[in-house]
């Protein structure tokens, strides 16, 4: 614990240091980003959250650059372990950045370049010799369309786990007598019913998945996320291209998920996030994390006055 | 009642105006099934159809509709039909009016009447010039009906009357002593005045206007698209008629009608005798058969496929998923469709060149299947790329974010998706080179007509030894015959050969259509292959 405390401390140096050189009055450009905001400084303290128990996560000074473009400042942010996190904001604020950069999918594209540091459970995710798949085994992510593979439901579920080598079912397992073919049963079955599909689709396991509704194939997503046991689940807008009622059902899933597992949830649906979530994360236009706290002070009682203004409807 | 000026929303109950309009259309459309079908002589123009000579009936038909186009042009123009015509029938229409009737005046005036060019150029000016007024000035209903009925019925009289009879002939005085007869002419000029009468009817029908030109434009794309299909159809049906006799020469069927084989160290009888396909060529055969040049095409695909597919699938994944999309990949598509158009005879001297001389330096089934494998390679990179590249990356992504290695991406998700575009391409390209003819002259080829002993038995020629290579198919180093070459050489061939085999003619329909059968099998089974796969990935 007192290792993070010192990187939030460092944080705040880098920021004071910044605060004083570039942003002087009269040349506070940076801060006045989008017409309609109100220009105000950032201040340390509103990204602090204190909370019990322990980090599952935790951000400092994170900077991300999509070439020149400069798509994160400085986050810095820890996130409780079985808890819910939602992140808002503008579009284009940098949220799914930010996700992608706790699962290192920011690899993945060829312009990103990342500086800063992420801890899981204290191990250092941005360094050398990283096991990108053990990591991302622990850090799952669903995305904001829902994107089954042209497979079986059953095999949409159990891909991960034989890849990895954790499931044996081919045709050698088979011939050797080791298959798993039981286990992958019951992993489907497991996955399915914590992403609560499992009675809409037992009797259907091994159509295609894209025969499924929009809705159904979130959940999928969200169930083959699962199966690969992961700690942290991720979660980009993963209900924005469904109808309320899927929506409802996805929110009812996050909440239950939230018991066992540590779910960071990107919305642009206020309501939505302050059903949810315990805790939320407000970035503003230009990649700045503005206020971080308890969900209820977020949305009561924001201490910036841009937040004030963005969650009361002012721009967004 | 629809007038002019007032639209109705709703069209009243077929008047007879339009009944007869809609008659003139399905005659048109018979008109031009018949002119096709005299095209392609299934019926000769002097055949007598129903007592009439079939250039009579033709004549008189395209009087009848002729007149009944322009009737109803004049009929509307005066206002006993009601229609909704637009002012003028438009500016390309006048100008193809005006083409065909420049042409239709150039040639009456320099062939028939003997004028001299200055004369020929002035009378084409004047009908092309009076087609386009009367189509371009007068509203719509006059001007697209009577240049079209005009042409109609002056090409019936024409037929009518003789000036163009059976025994009419154009030489063309050229050098090469080219000349049209009516058999090919008539049914020709035919097709084409029903196709212009047949719009003309069906704008007609449509009541001229915006719903008029759509009724005339369908028509017109229909009729195009049958007749193509049609003659598409009646390609092969020509093939298959004339390759019926030769391909069942000597069939018989029933118990021990065959030719004896042995199989897992039973020896009997086939039930059929196919003599055509179970053959060679040779002295004492009751009935020839191009059996080697069978065996050699199915194995030539097989092994072009085999030896291409891992390869351009490889290098597919390599540039699509593995490579930086730059400079790099632009250079190797371009290169590969430069190579998918490089004719095939530069294929088949590359393997003279360069196979030939490594692979026992004689012709073999080896040089043929790799010549043929280098010709399939790049159409089986492009489309396998073409593929992958259409696999969203969401897949991709979602995968990635399984922690599942790249490689393993590729196999478990990008490969499957991709497969059903990869068989299309394979599909396409065994088309083309199961019908090649050049590289296998120069790589492969054997005798002109192979006995039967010649037929390659690549499964059955493994040889094992204890010594390296270890594994040798002598099958595979030997010449043969393929289907397109063997028609080619039996096209070419001398007097001698073709007395060998008898009845040639028959012989090399029969040849054709084999050729025909296996690669219309060889789509089959890639067409089979592909609804699998693609069944595999849809739901339902
Ligand atoms: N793959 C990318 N390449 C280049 N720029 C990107 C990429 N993804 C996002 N950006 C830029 O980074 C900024 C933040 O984007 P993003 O994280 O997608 O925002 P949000 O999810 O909050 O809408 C935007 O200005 C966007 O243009
Ligand atoms: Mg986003």
């Amino acid at each position: 614990m007192s290792e993070t405390r010192q990187t939030t401390d460092d944080a705040q140096a880098t920021t004071d240091s910044e605060l004083a050189g570039g942003a002087s009055p009269g040349t506070d450009q940076p801060l006045e980003v989008t017409s309609g905001e109100t220009r105000e400084r950032t201040r340390e303290e509103w990204v602090e959250h204190e909370f019990e128990g322990e980090a599952k996560l935790s951000v400092s000074d994170l900077d991300v650059y999509y070439g020149d473009d400069h798509a994160l400042k400085g986050v810095s942010m820890e996130i409780p372990e079985n808890s819910v996190t939602a992140l808002i904001g503008p579009s284009g604020c940098g949220k799914s950045t930010f996700l992608r950069c706790l699962n290192r999918m920011n690899d993945r594209i060829k312009a990103a370049s990342i500086d800063g540091s992420v801890q899981l459970e204290g191990e250092e995710i941005y360094q050398d010799g990283v096991n990108l798949v053990e990591l991302r085994k622990r850090v799952g992510m669903v995305f904001q369309s829902p994107n089954p593979f042209p497979k079986s439901i059953a095999d949409n579920i159990s891909y991960g786990p034989r890849k990895h080598g954790d499931l044996d079912t081919g045709l050698l397992a088979n011939l050797l007598g080791r298959s798993d073919d039981d286990a992958v049963d019951e992993l489907v079955e497991r996955s399915l019913r914590q992403a609560a599909l499992w009675d809409e689709v037992q009797d259907r396991l091994d159509d295609n998945a894209l025969g499924l509704s929009g809705g159904q194939q979130q959940r999928l997503c969200i169930a083959r996320a699962l199966a690969t046991d992961p700690e942290v689940l991720l979660m980009d807008e993963p209900a924005s291209a469904l109808d309320p009622i899927a929506t409802s059902k996805i929110e009812d899933l996050v909440h239950d998920l939230a018991e066992e597992y540590t779910v960071v949830i990107v919305t642009h649906n206020m309501q939505q996030a302050a059903r949810i979530s315990d805790q939320t994360a407000v970035f503003l236009t230009g990649g700045e994390l503005v206020e971080y706290g308890d969900t209820d002070q977020v949305f009561e009682d924001p201490q910036s006055q841009r937040v004030e203004d963005y969650i009361s409807g002012k721009f967004g | 009642m629809a007038s002019a000026t007032d639209t109705a929303l709703v069209s009243e109950d077929t008047s007879e105006t339009e009944a007869v309009a809609a008659g003139a259309v399905g005659l048109a459309a018979v008109l031009f099934a018949l002119s096709l079908a005299s095209v392609f002589e299934l019926v000769t123009i002097t055949d007598p159809v129903a007592g009439v000579p079939m250039v009579a009936l033709l004549g008189g038909l395209l009087v009848v509709l002729g007149f009944a186009v322009v009737t109803f042009g004049v009929g509307s123009r005066l206002g006993y039909v009601a229609t909704d015509p637009r002012p003028t029938a438009g500016l390309v229409a006048s100008t193809a009016f005006g083409l065909v009737w420049f042409v239709v005046g150039g040639l009456v005036a320099s062939q028939s009447l003997g004028f001299g060019t200055a004369g020929w150029v002035i009378g084409a000016l004047v009908t092309g010039g009076a087609a386009f007024a009367v189509s371009a000035f007068p509203r719509e209903d006059i001007g697209s009906t009577l240049p079209a009925g005009g042409l109609a019925l002056f090409a019936g009289i024409v037929f009518l009357t003789g000036v163009i009879g059976p025994s009419w002939v154009w030489n063309l005085g050229w050098e090469q002593q080219a000349s049209f007869n009516a058999e090919f002419t008539i049914p020709v000029l035919t097709a084409f005045c029903s196709l212009l009468v047949g719009w003309a009817a069906a704008k007609a029908y449509g009541g001229f206007g915006a719903r008029g030109r759509h009724v005339g434009a369908y028509v017109l794309v229909y009729l195009n698209a049958i007749s193509i299909i049609a003659l598409l159809f009646l390609l092969v049906a020509f093939t298959v008629l004339k390759g019926l006799p030769g391909l069942f020469n000597g069939f018989a069927f029933g118990a021990g009608a065959g030719p004896e084989v042995t199989l897992v160290g039973l020896t009997f009888s086939l039930p059929v005798s196919w003599p055509f396909v179970m053959n060679g060529v040779a002295l004492l055969n009751d009935v020839n058969g191009v059996l080697p040049a069978i065996a050699g095409t199915i194995w030539l695909v097989i092994g072009a496929v085999l030896f291409a597919v891992p390869l351009g699938v490889g290098a597919a994944v390599f540039i699509t998923e593995y490579a930086d999309r730059g400079r790099f990949t632009q250079v190797v598509e371009i290169a590969t469709n430069g190579l998918w158009s490089t004719p095939s005879i530069v294929f088949g001297l590359f393997g003279l060149a360069f196979l030939v001389p490594r692979l026992g330096n004689q012709k073999s089934l080896l040089a043929g299947m790799l010549t043929l494998g280098f010709m399939l390679l790049p159409l089986v990179v492009i489309t396998s790329r073409e593929s992958m590249l259409a696999v969203p990356d969401e897949y991709r992504d979602a995968s990635a974010a399984l922690g599942v290695t790249k490689w393993q991406t590729i196999r478990s998700i990008v490969l499957p998706a991709s497969l059903p575009g990869i068989v299309t391409g394979i599909i396409l390209g065994v088309g083309r080179i199961a019908g090649e003819t050049a590289p296998i002259l120069l790589t492969m080829s054997g005798s002109v007509a192979p006995p039967g002993s010649q037929t390659v038995d690549v499964l059955g020629g493994f040889q094992f030894q204890s010594a390296p290579p270890f594994v040798t198919n002598p099958e595979l180093m030997q010449a043969t015959s393929a289907l397109p070459y063997q028609l080619y050489s039996l096209i070419t061939a001398g007097v001698g050969q073709s007395s060998n085999i008898g009845a040639i003619d028959e012989f090399r329909w029969a040849t054709a259509l084999i050729l025909l059968v296996v690669v219309l099998g060889f789509y089959a089974v890639g067409i089979a292959t592909r609804y699998y796969f693609r069944s595999k990935l849809q739901h339902d």
